[in-house]
């Protein structure tokens, strides 16, 4: 080595002592802008990684990385197969769905998935027997109209329902429809499962830290095509504002779930593509007939009076889309020629007819959270400010998402709930069929007469009654004044521009698609 | 260690007993009043009124809340801390994980602010009556009016933002991978297993929200401490000192400091436990996963069994705090030695 070559590499040396000195934390600035490498600041992190134990959306996206559904969907929320090709009712009264599987999948262990591992992920383990004081996983309430699960052939089940279940195939790309290894969850056990969860999906699960970050590498031998970035290390950061700032510091390739406010901002910065978009995720106010509401005028004059345009625009950036019933624009159950129309005429004299205006407002008690859903607690008080105007006098309070469900059941909620729904199967069972059915646990609204527009949904075949059912039910109960919807749910991300991201329309972060230059 | 040390290690040991039944009898008592059901919001779509009953008779949550106290106090007395209802998992194994990253955080955050109070202090002593003196007062007042999620943010936007000299999300870089668990402290089992870059990297991350909980302790050891300083710096033997001609430096670190610092010992006991208290918001704005993480994941989904356990792990390191400072100012106070 010549003197020169020595002074060099001290100067090189003194320089990487300098910065690290410093603490630049060049690993991770020169990771994140590493070709093949991706890092994701991601809001969520899995309560556990047994993806048939809870049906939280927030977390699918997490799943869908590391396991797969028998279905999926394509980024217009269309059905798409995955691990089924072929798939259909072989009875005349919807009691016996068949699927035919791929052959060509094998789980991240080698071992192949066959028709007897989606048996025992949506037949067996749902019906196990649970500890004293455990609890039974989501599956077991989901799928309880399955009787038996017929394993034809290795690629072959048929399910056979107790009672027909119309929303069973849009259940099979939803919340915990995911299949399981059944040799190596039986080998392993639960426990170790969790630890180290084997899934067929386009990710291995490499490395996991409750709570920090999860690090999945591509699978190779992906069915669907391996993954065109080698590796993604999603980073759990929930607080907004350190999502930010990952992203505005580069030391993270993509945030999801950024303030609005603050994604229009980042939009603006070199480099760096910010996306905001409604997705089939509702936001509405769930509103009961206590109090000042017990009159369906006062209802109907609450909806006229809100200019959900004028919300979008001021805190959403226009991106959330006004709906008329409780569902997404484009899905099944949304009946497009129908507008429930902002009309503040139309509230004042309807407010009225019952003896209140402006003057002699009529008082009710409205609640929201406060951060819980992007921009709840200030488009709550824009609905207030709007309510005012035509005479009705909103409380507002805050209300926390713990104690929502609670209220809900013992029926203490309060005139008007602002409240967010997700949906990203887009099938109208999961819009109305929960939120509007009288017998539903999710139901703020109960009234006898929604239960006959209701109830025989749940169980029709004919697919294009039980979708006109749904769009005229859900216009019924807007029309009744039985629901305030307000808008299609706004998701935002904020990613760097060397970064290709294919956005889905249920807001799904999938990066198996992504591209990076 | 003393006799008179381990008795009064003992003594706090018996007095934690009460203080940790009382505690947990609390936190039992006013989670159950709240109206809101851990079973109800965690209910999957297709589950019915009926199922809802089910599982509250399942988690014991159809019992008096005395009955249901007992139950739970009768299990954690033999090990079993019950199971989360939102992770699905033992509330013993999220606690275990979680615990020795919030003992690493705080004890960085303790050192951290201990140094800056100490050499703070020190500086605001010796510029006393000078406009240093002045200057240091009034920056001791800004860092004490502003919280320490508020710091987190602003040591985000200064340091890893503007200038994007240190890490803030996480305890790693995406690049390193865990060392395997030996004790389940990443420091230590980084430095036992010679992962020097986990280590080099551990530390990184930890500087900014050790500093967030630090600024909190800093400015009151500050104080406190300048302000004994002064008092003790009247005393008859420091005069004495100064007639024998002994320098001013050695008066002040071997004489007046070692004084000066029993009430600066009393009080990083007690703003110790605070600090634990302040990693709720530190750790989640930091994505740093430790006990005030987990304590707000289970708070959000009022996960009662991870409240309960998670507050009654916080009480034992306050009173464990205690202890230690209790025997540090007897060794430190000839006077209680004799007592």
């Amino acid at each position: 080595m010549t003197d020169i070559d020595r002074r060099s590499l001290l100067k090189l040396g003194a320089g990487a002592s300098a910065l690290a000195a410093l603490g630049v934390p060049t690993q991770v600035l020169a990771q994140a802008a590493a070709q093949g490498q991706l890092t994701i600041a991601f809001p969520s992190d899995v309560p556990t990684w047994d993806p048939n134990a809870r049906s939280l959306a927030a977390v699918q996206s997490l799943y869908k990385c590391i396991f797969d559904q028998p279905l999926t969907q394509n980024p217009d929320i269309t059905v798409k197969p995955a691990l089924v090709t072929k798939w259909g009712y072989v009875d005349d009264k919807g009691l016996a769905l068949a699927f035919d599987f791929r052959s060509d999948v094998t789980f991240h262990d080698g071992s192949p998935l066959t028709a007897a591992d989606f048996r025992y992920s949506f037949f067996d383990r749902p019906r196990a027997p649970v500890p004293e004081g455990g609890r039974k996983l989501d599956t077991s309430f989901i799928w309880r109209k399955i009787k038996d699960i017929e394993v034809a052939s290795p690629t072959r089940a048929i399910i056979h329902f107790t009672d027909p279940m119309p929303s069973a195939v849009a259940w099979m790309y939803f919340l915990t429809s995911y299949v399981v290894p059944k040799a190596y969850l039986e080998k392993v056990g639960l426990d170790e499962f969790q630890k180290k969860p084997i899934g067929s999906g386009p990710f291995k699960l490499v490395e996991y830290q409750q709570g920090a970050r999860a690090v999945l590498e591509a699978n190779p031998k992906y069915f669907d095509g391996a993954p065109k970035i080698g590796r993604v290390t999603i980073e759990f950061v929930r607080d907004p504002t350190a999502r930010v700032a990952a992203i505005e510091s580069r030391r993270v390739d993509c945030a999801i779930d950024v303030p609005v406010r603050e994604a229009i901002r980042l939009g603006t910065v070199q480099g760096l593509t910010t996306s905001i978009d409604a997705i089939s995720d509702i936001t509405l106010l769930q509103i009961t007939k206590n109090g000042g509401f017990a009159d369906d005028r006062v209802r109907l004059a609450a909806h006229h009076a809100i200019n959900k345009e004028a919300i979008s625009k001021a805190l959403f950036g226009g991106a959330a889309k006004p709906i008329s019933v409780p569902a997404a624009h484009g899905t099944s159950g949304y009946p497009e020629d129908f507008n429930f129309p902002f009309s503040e005429e139309k509230a004042v004299a309807l407010l009225k007819e019952v003896g209140h205006g402006p003057q002699n407002p009529i008082s009710i008690k409205f609640a929201s959270p406060n951060g819980a859903f992007p921009n709840d607690f200030d488009a709550a008080r824009a609905i207030v400010a709007m309510w005012k105007k035509v005479g009705i006098n909103a409380e507002l309070e805050t209300i926390e998402l713990s104690t929502y469900q609670e209220r809900l059941r013992a029926g203490t909620l309060p005139e008007a709930t602002y409240f967010s729904w997700g949906n990203a199967a887009g099938d109208p069972e999961l819009y109305g069929g929960y939120l509007l059915d009288p017998k539903s646990i999710f139901s703020a609204f109960k009234t006898d007469d929604l239960a006959p527009k209701f109830q025989p949904l749940l169980v029709e075949m004919d697919e294009k009654k039980r979708l006109d059912g749904y769009k005229a039910a859900h216009r019924y109960a807007a029309e009744k004044g039985y629901t305030i919807p307000l808008y299609q749910t706004v998701k935002t991300t904020v990613h760097v521009n060397t970064l290709k991201v294919t956005k889905y329309d249920n807001g799904l972060t999938l990066p198996q698609g992504w591209t990076k230059a | 260690m003393s006799r008179i040390a381990l008795q009064l290690l003992f003594r706090r040991v018996l007095l934690a007993i009460p203080i940790l039944l009382c505690v947990s009898a609390l936190v039992f008592v006013i989670l159950r009043l709240l109206p809101a059901d851990p079973v109800a919001m965690s209910l999957p779509p297709g589950a019915t009124a009926e199922d809802l009953a089910k599982l509250r008779q399942a988690f014991g949550l159809d019992r008096s809340i005395p009955e249901q106290y007992l139950i739970w106090l009768g299990k954690l007395l033999t090990g079993d801390f019950g199971g989360s209802i939102y992770f699905r998992r033992p509330v013993l194994d999220l606690v275990s994980k979680a615990l020795p990253a919030t003992i690493e955080l705080v004890f960085l955050g303790l050192v951290l602010g201990v140094a800056l109070g100490v050499a703070g202090g020190l500086a605001m002593f010796a510029w006393r009556g000078r406009a240093g003196e002045q200057v240091l007062d009034l920056g001791t007042s800004g860092l004490m009016a502003i919280p320490e999620f508020l710091w987190a943010i602003l040591l985000i936007l200064v340091f890893g933002v503007a200038l994007p000299i240190l890490p803030f999300i996480g305890r790693l870089s995406p690049g390193l991978s865990l060392p395997p668990p030996v004790t389940g402290f990443l420091l230590l089992d980084s430095a036992i297993t010679l992962r020097l870059d986990v280590l080099g990297s551990a530390l990184r991350h930890m500087v900014l929200p050790a500093t967030a909980l630090a600024i909190g302790l800093a400015p009151l050891v500050m104080r406190v401490l300048r302000s004994s300083l002064m008092e003790v710096i009247q005393e008859d033997y420091i005069t004495q000192a100064r007639l024998r001609g002994i320098p001013e430096h050695t008066i002040l670190v071997r004489h007046a400091l070692k004084n000066a610092a029993l009430p600066t010992i009393s009080l990083i006991g007690v703003q110790g436990g605070f600090m634990f208290g302040g990693t709720v918001l530190v750790e989640m704005i930091f994505a740093f996963p430790g006990m005030g993480n987990l304590m707000v994941d289970a708070v959000r989904n009022h996960d009662l069994p991870v409240i309960q356990v998670v507050g009654l792990v916080y009480c034992v390191l306050v009173l464990a705090i205690n202890a230690v400072v209790d025997v540090v100012y007897l060794m430190a106070n000839p006077k209680l030695r004799t007592a």
